[in-house]
């Protein structure tokens, strides 16, 4: 490892747990405040980049919380399946239902749709994130 | 599979039955594919039922022979299966009403006619010719769809009868003839007509039930049957006459030709089978109603003739051990059945007093003359009959009375009963139906008054018999004859004839078979160029014409409007919108001038932000988020790439001009730039649609974020959508990568 690299392997390092804490932010306010499943998603998908210029994609792809594959297919099943419980209660498919549950003291809504956007961030994180890694990684190996 | 024989006997009773009980066609339908206005309708008129007849009376006969003829052959259960559900679907073809129906059954006959033709798929040569008359006659298949949907839609109706009822209001529309050909087109490639009859002779590769069956029954007089249900819509108009006419007369004094060439047995009556339906072209084709008995007359003739006669050939090749007649001689002390069956058909064939093949030549005659032929479409005619004459007497007299130099081998023996019956039969009802023509008449009345529902059909037929053509019958009489005699010696002299090559159409079929291969390679080469700059170009070039075009006719539509909105909005925003554009400015002119591929991705990368910023500052967090995102993996994993490419040294293989990436590079700019402020004069944006998620976004989604809440609730089916083509894109794009890990990793 040249030193060149060793400065950004510093900075990664440190970059890279707070993006993507900033990514689950972005999801889980995503309803009501600027945020979301696909923005959530994007900027995870620039730190599992980061991590791969910085670590090689081996170390990146560990941080996933799956592989890519499954990852991205979870998700979209995960947004598939979030539409089936309306089918139950006799509503058009994918549309959500909430419901108030009880956390302690407080009433927290719980929906459907969260399950849709965590889906929609999953799919794009393993997705986009396992594509940006196979391309880098592509020059890693060559050269290696 | 004799018993099979049964399936098709119940069907010939059945409209048998219907033909005795007379009265208005029998018309049955069911809505199949409402939306398209596919009924599945039967309509069994007197032309449905005499090729019914045929089918199943024929069919029945083949299963009896078929029995006989594959006896201890393996792939007799595959025979007995395709030909069942060919026998279905020209069943269906000729009984069916609807235009698309009758060309879905149309289809399915073709390709078990491949898989028939190809039977004995281990021989190369049976490959080939099955593949042949597959490629022709489903190459028609295209044309007659084609018509098909034209002539749908000029009539607004896909029922035959409701076309031909309703012919003279919509018939004059310019498209008809374009119409007409696609039609004809289809129905000569499967009647075998030129220029597409080369097909037919090479088919004989077929085990002979199934010759006997399509080849010269059934299957070819599809096209004749189509062209006849649209005659009564057509007849008249010179295009249909015309074509019909010069195209039926030629191809039935080309193919009669033809058979002076051949020595085998089958393709010999093979040709005389493509001259028979170039007959019934033509007939059709004749204006007025005169021709109508006579093509109902020949169908059923030639089926009763032709049909034993391939049976017999099948006979004989199938004791003799070959088709080929100079080996053949003097069979009939051995084969005294076939050779009775030979005879029968053959003097049906000839055109004989006393029978069947006597009465349709009589009736030919009478519309050749009463509907003004070309004169030298009559005189081939003649030369057609003649010749006609002479592949009888020598299918007939020369194979089984002439004693040639030819040896009977001493292992010839006649062939067993369910190979005798068959040709014996039809064969005999080919002479009843001359010895007493009263029995034939409601068949091919019935069928006459289908194709022309004017027609007097009891005065015609007395017309007919009240001057009997006894002076070309004698004509064509005495030239058979002639013709039979001189036979070997006219072999030998068109033997020697070659056809140059260019007038072959069988050599043109080769030759476009060749071209396809040769024409995929051309064009890949010129698309598939393998530098990666050729791909940019036709690319960009491609998006400059169609966005030019499309911005010449918004252009023209509703000319430029800029409007810029009033002030009010505070000023640090206006302050930020005017930094965000200062740099985004900054980075496309940088990108404009540098060299350097990494510089060059980071000042595009620089405009990229510029954009999220500003559509930050002008209320648009969310897009700018997702552009922030987008831009920092996009120039991550680009910078990646470069820097490999970097260290492979990677160059452009050949010198690059710049000016016409210039100019290519600078109308695109200019044209997105036009399009956009067009654009943004565009009525489209409705505030009200705005205003309505706005209003439902939390009372109905529990959401503040309209946005968030349009992509995963108002529209999550889009949504989701999306997430699976991103899935399914990666899911395609990472083996392309892992190849080249795999192949960059190896040591070379």
């Amino acid at each position: 490892m040249t030193s060149r690299a060793l400065l950004l392997d510093v900075v990664v390092r440190g970059l890279h747990p707070f993006m993507i804490f900033v990514s689950v932010m972005l999801l889980l306010r995503g309803h009501d405040a600027p945020g979301g499943g696909f923005i959530g998603g994007l900027v995870a998908v620039a730190a599992t980049a980061l991590l791969t210029v910085a670590r090689g994609h081996r170390q990146a792809l560990a941080r996933l919380p799956l592989a890519p594959v499954p990852l991205a297919a979870l998700g979209a099943l995960l947004s598939l399946g979030s539409g089936v419980p309306a089918l139950w209660v006799g509503e058009p498919f994918l549309t959500h239902l909430w419901v108030e549950a009880p956390v302690g003291p407080w009433l927290v809504p719980l929906s459907t749709v969260h399950l849709f956007d965590v889906g929609v961030y999953a799919t794009v994180w393993g997705a986009l994130g396992g594509l940006a890694a196979a391309i880098i990684a592509v020059d890693e190996e060559g050269a290696a | 599979m004799g018993w099979l024989a049964l399936v098709p006997l119940t069907s010939f009773f059945a409209a048998f039955a219907l033909l005795l009980r007379g009265g208005p066609p029998l018309s049955v339908s069911v809505p199949w594919v409402p939306s398209l206005g596919v009924d599945l309708g039967v309509h069994l008129d007197g032309l449905a039922l005499l090729m019914v007849l045929l089918i199943t009376g024929v069919g029945a006969c083949v299963f009896v022979y078929a029995a006989g003829y594959m006896q201890g052959e393996s792939g007799r259960r595959r025979l007995a299966l395709v030909l069942l559900l060919f026998m279905t679907a020209m069943l269906g073809c000729v009984t069916a009403d609807n235009l698309l129906v009758v060309f879905a059954c149309w289809e399915i006959t073709s390709i078990t006619s491949f898989l028939l033709v190809g039977f004995h798929h281990e021989e190369e040569s049976s490959r080939k010719s099955a593949l042949q008359a597959l490629l022709v006659t489903t190459g028609g298949g295209l044309a007659l769809l084609a018509g098909v949907v034209l002539l749908g839609n000029m009539a607004g109706t896909y029922s035959i009868q409701e076309l031909l009822r309703t012919a003279p209001a919509w018939r004059e529309q310019p498209l008809r003839d374009v119409a007409l050909l696609c039609v004809i087109v289809g129905a000569f490639s499967k009647s075998a007509q030129l220029p597409f009859h080369f097909w037919l002779p090479n088919a004989m590769a077929a085990p002979t039930p199934v010759s006997a069956y399509l080849h010269s029954a059934t299957m070819v007089k599809l096209g004749v049957y189509l062209l006849a249900r649209m005659d009564a819509a057509f007849d008249g108009t010179p295009f249909w006459g015309f074509t019909l006419m010069s195209c039926g007369g030629l191809t039935s004094a080309w193919a009669v030709l033809q058979t002076l060439r051949e020595r085998d047995l089958k393709r010999i009556l093979a040709w005389s089978t493509v001259s028979a339906l170039g007959t019934m072209v033509m007939l059709i084709g004749l204006p007025g109603d005169d021709s109508a008995l006579a093509v109902a007359a020949f169908v059923l003739a030639h089926a009763l003739y032709k049909a034993p006669l391939f049976f017999v050939a099948g006979n004989v090749d199938h004791s003799t051990g070959t088709r080929n007649i100079d080996h053949l001689a003097g069979l009939a002390p051995r084969m005294p059945w076939t050779a009775a069956a030979a005879l029968l058909a053959a003097a049906s064939m000839s055109g004989f007093p006393m029978s069947f093949g006597y009465l349709a030549k009589e009736l030919t005659n009478v519309a050749k003359k009463e509907g003004g032929l070309y004169t030298w479409i009559g005189h081939s005619s003649v030369l057609a009959s003649a010749i006609t004459v002479a592949v009888a007497a020598i299918a007939a007299i020369r194979i089984f009375w002439h004693r040639g130099g030819a040896v009977v081998p001493g292992h010839v023996h006649e062939v067993g009963w369910s190979m005798r019956l068959p040709p014996l039969l039809i064969a005999s009802v080919g002479i009843l139906f001359g010895v007493r023509p009263r029995l034939a008449d409601p068949l091919i009345g019935a069928a006459a008054e289908a194709m022309h529902p004017l027609y007097d059909f009891a005065a015609a037929s007395a017309t007919a018999r009240a001057e009997p053509g006894w002076t070309a019958l004698l004509v064509a009489l005495t030239l058979g004859v002639g013709v039979f005699l001189a036979w070997d010696r006219l072999h030998d002299a068109l033997g020697k004839v070659e056809l140059p090559s260019v007038l072959r159409l069988a050599d043109w079929y080769e030759r476009l078979l060749r071209g396809i291969p040769a024409a995929a390679r051309g064009v890949t080469g010129l698309l598939q160029r393998g530098a990666l700059t050729g791909y940019v170009t036709s690319l960009v070039g491609f998006v400059v014409v169609v966005l030019g075009a499309v911005t010449w006719a918004l252009l023209g539509q509703r000319g430029v409007a800029v409007e810029v909105s009033p002030g009010g909005a505070p000023w640090g925003k206006d302050l930020g919108v005017l930094g965000a554009a200062v740099v985004l400015s900054v980075g496309a002119v940088a990108a404009c001038l540098v060299r350097d591929s990494f510089v060059l991705l980071l000042s595009s990368g620089l405009v990229g932000m510029a954009c999220a910023l500003l559509f930050l500052f002008l209320g648009a967090p969310d897009l700018a988020f997702t552009q922030f995102g987008v831009e920092v993996a996009f120039v991550v994993v680009v910078a990646s790439t470069l820097l490999r490419l970097r260290r492979m040294d990677a160059r452009p293989s050949a010198p690059q001009r710049r000016l016409p990436r210039i100019v290519l590079s600078t109308s695109l700019g200019v044209l997105v730039t036009a399009l956009l402020l067009v654009a943004l004069g565009a009525p489209t944006f409705d505030p009200e649609v705005a205003a309505f998620f706005a209003e439902h976004s939390v009372e109905d989604a529990h959401g503040r974020n309209v946005v968030n809440v349009l992509l995963v609730d108002f529209r999550a089916f889009d949504t989701l959508g999306e997430i699976v083509v991103v899935l399914v894109s990666f899911l395609a794009t990472l083996p392309l990568f892992q190849a080249l890990r795999v192949r960059g990793g190896e040591p070379s």
